[in-house]
């Protein structure tokens, strides 16, 4: 099988994270919602990952389907998902890596479980609804310490004292008897980064990690995301819409729309240098703070389809200023790349077709 | 468009308004202490303009923009708008009564184009009830302007007969909008009208706003969180810190020479879409003040990094700092505060 995306043996060495050809669907009432069609995306160890795209587009459902916590309802129907385990002693040159098959393993097993809060963690969009409210805010994180560390009730306290002091909690020793109710929005935020801090994660899913908070909590959190990353070595994929953080936080960004990666490059080239015509669109919709220029806002036409009906072609063609009748609505262009980390689909840049994949 | 603002007339005059929500608790349910929404706003709004109206949430936006459309009757204070029948008019002392003549001059488009929109009413209905109700048409003459409503917010006619589910996000918004616009209002209060909606949808609304207001001579008071969208579609802006304004200027002065240390927190804290532009946010000890129990003096002092002995127990008053440009701040003026960095 071909890994299709980029320079494969460069990266290999960097790399915590593969998700090859991954199809997710949902099976509903009214019929499959096709999420994924065929993520491909290879997950720097020690960067920021940023994945954008609209509502819809399949950002969460990657992420999920990564940590094997799908709803029943969704299938991967085809790809996989390794995860490099570094193997953290390893002193000599040659770097053991330990593959485990993410895709393999019972969602239910012990093996994810083991992995899960501890090797790979995630944050989530909704704090309120994503803790648990009858238990204490240090209940809920030092059960995870006591479940992957193997330490007592009082070491597991500390340790949650220590991370929530960490993730700039005032009075981490009150709030540590707290319940979830009785903190606010950004403070809850914090409770749920400490929590999937705990166990020192080596990848970290961040699912919106910020939209549901005012400006000035936000920029803390990103501050705070930021420190911690940078001392911890940890990696992070950042799930978001918001292109401003996207510029603030991020090393290398992968734009999605319709459960396919469109375009993935350094933040810099996305910024300065975008290739797909949805990329460019997408900055170009958004007011610029600060540009002091009032132009009108370049609007995308149209809406995302609905993931139930399936397009013929590019999926973005509907839409698409540049789209070229006869070729974009006829077949799905491949992965093309553009330079050294810098890929694309879309057939303004190569004629290369991916092969029997209606989507 | 905005350069000839200055010389506009008021429209809208709001003096020392004040709205406090009773809160309940105890055994018996008797007031146990009041929640102070919208403390003291003093801000006006002239003809043709668009006023943005910014703040974290629980600030007070949302009543202080229902309180001057008397959707919430003020605690107390003064709302003067200038009616094209009746001249100026105090709203705060009107009864339900006379209030319906002013009505139709003064809507309203809601944040969230989900729960705004009755899901049992076709959207002919929904566009329609304000001119049944004000009696303006009925028959045919009432599809027609239902048919031209639609056609205004860039949506078919045929839709007409459909209900508010078989609608996207951004085409309720739109809908929300025809309905608003229906009796061919002077102001319209935009509480957070693309907050629900995707980037590029955001981009098409604000884009239909603004074709509206020029076509139209609309007057806005746009509420909203996000920065960059008020700097976008806003002449001038208004910063709310629980319950009060701090600043009040033109939105390039807001931006770029904030008169007051909130300002400058917030203008830093917005995320640009610029990774050549990394800065660290300015550090707010502590968190956003209560309105049921807010610090003494100036609201921000516990989090202001230039707070000395008489911000503690002294309210600072909104003054005019330079021309049109109002502060709430002891030291506006004297501090040199930091805006939006531009670009290079």
């Amino acid at each position: 099988m071909s890994v299709p995306m980029g320079s494969q043996t460069k990266i290999e060495e960097g790399i915590i994270l593969r998700i090859n050809n991954l199809h997710t669907y949902f099976y509903t009432d009214i019929g499959i919602s096709r999420a994924l069609n065929g993520v491909s995306l290879d997950i720097p160890a020690g960067k920021v990952m940023g994945v954008v795209g609209e509502s819809g587009c399949g950002k969460s459902v990657t992420a999920l389907s990564c940590m094997r916590l799908l709803p029943k309802s969704a299938k991967i129907m085809q790809g996989d998902i390794t995860l490099y385990r570094p193997i953290k002693k390893e002193q000599g040159t040659s770097r053991i890596v330990d593959e485990i098959k993410l895709t393999d393993l019972d969602p239910m097993s012990l093996e994810i479980r083991n992995i899960r809060g501890a090797e790979l963690a995630m944050i989530f969009q909704e704090p309120m609804t994503s803790l648990n409210p009858s238990y204490t805010v240090g209940d809920q994180i030092s059960e995870a310490i006591i479940l992957h560390q193997e330490v007592g009730a009082e070491e597991a306290k500390e340790r949650t004292i220590r991370i929530l002091t960490q993730v700039g909690m005032a009075n981490p020793t009150a709030i540590f008897r707290r319940y979830p109710h009785e903190l606010s929005g950004g403070m809850r935020q914090r409770a749920m980064i400490a929590m999937a801090l705990s166990c020192t994660p080596d990848v970290l899913f961040a699912d919106e990690p910020t939209t549901a908070l005012d400006v000035t909590t936000e920029a803390q959190i990103l501050d705070l995301m930021r420190d911690l990353q940078a001392a911890m070595g940890m990696t992070i994929v950042f799930i978001t819409h918001n292109l401003g953080v996207v510029a603030q936080m991020c090393d290398y960004v992968a734009v999605m729309y319709l459960g396919r990666i469109v375009e993935q490059a350094g933040v810099e080239d996305i910024f300065y240098n975008s290739k797909h015509p949805y990329t460019s669109a997408l900055l170009n919709s958004i007011p610029h703070v600060g540009s002091r220029i009032k132009e009108r806002l370049q609007a995308i036409r149209g809406v995302v389809p609905d993931p139930y009906s399936s397009i013929q072609g590019c999926p973005f063609h509907p839409r698409c200023d540049r789209a070229i009748p006869g070729i974009c609505n006829v077949r799905v262009p491949a992965i093309t790349q553009i330079s050294e980390g810098h890929t694309v689909r879309c057939f303004l840049y190569s004629e290369k077709a991916e092969e029997n994949n209606a989507s | 468009m905005p350069a000839d603002t200055k010389s506009k007339e008021l429209l809208l005059e709001v003096k020392d308004l004040k709205k406090y929500f009773p809160v309940r608790g105890g055994f018996i349910k008797r007031g146990v202490g009041t929640v102070k929404a919208v403390d003291g706003v003093n801000l006006f709004v002239k003809e043709g303009e668009t006023l943005g109206l910014v703040g974290e949430s629980g600030c007070g936006k949302t009543t202080c923009g229902r309180t001057i459309m008397r959707l919430l009757d003020p605690t107390s204070g003064e709302i003067r708008f200038r009616d094209p029948h009746l001249g100026w008019v105090n709203l705060e002392k009107m009864t339900r009564k006379e209030l319906i003549q002013v009505r139709p001059n003064i809507q309203i488009i809601f944040q969230d184009p989900f729960s705004s929109l009755d899901p049992r009413m076709t959207v002919e209905r929904i566009i329609a009830e304000p001119l049944q109700i004000n009696k303006i048409a009925s028959g045919q003459a009432l599809k027609d302007r239902v048919a031209e409503l639609l056609r205004k917010v860039g949506m078919r006619p045929e839709y007409m007969s459909r209900y508010p589910h078989a609608f996207s996000g951004g085409q309720r918004q739109r809908l929300g909008i025809a309905r608003a616009l229906a009796l061919n209002p002077m102001l319209i209060v935009c509480d957070e009208p693309v907050s629900a909606l995707d980037v590029s949808i955001q981009a098409q609304v604000l884009n239909l706003l603004e074709d509206l207001q020029s076509e139209l001579e609309l007057t806005y008071i746009f509420i909203a969180h996000d920065l960059s969208v008020v700097e976008h579609i806003s002449d001038r802006v208004a910063v709310m810190y629980v319950g009060r304004l701090v600043e009040l200027a033109s939105t390039e002065e807001l931006y770029y020479h904030p008169q007051h240390p909130y300002s400058e927190a917030l203008m830093a804290a917005v995320p640009k879409p610029d990774p050549r532009r990394r800065e660290r946010p300015i550090k707010l000890p502590g968190e956003v003040a209560s309105p049921a129990n807010p610090p003494s003096g100036c609201y921000f002092h516990p989090r202001c990094r230039y707070a000395k002995d008489i911000c503690s127990h002294e309210t600072p008053p909104l003054r005019e700092v330079s021309p049109e440009h109002f502060s709430a701040c002891h030291f506006a003026g004297q501090l040199s505060l930091r805006g939006i960095i531009t670009g290079s």
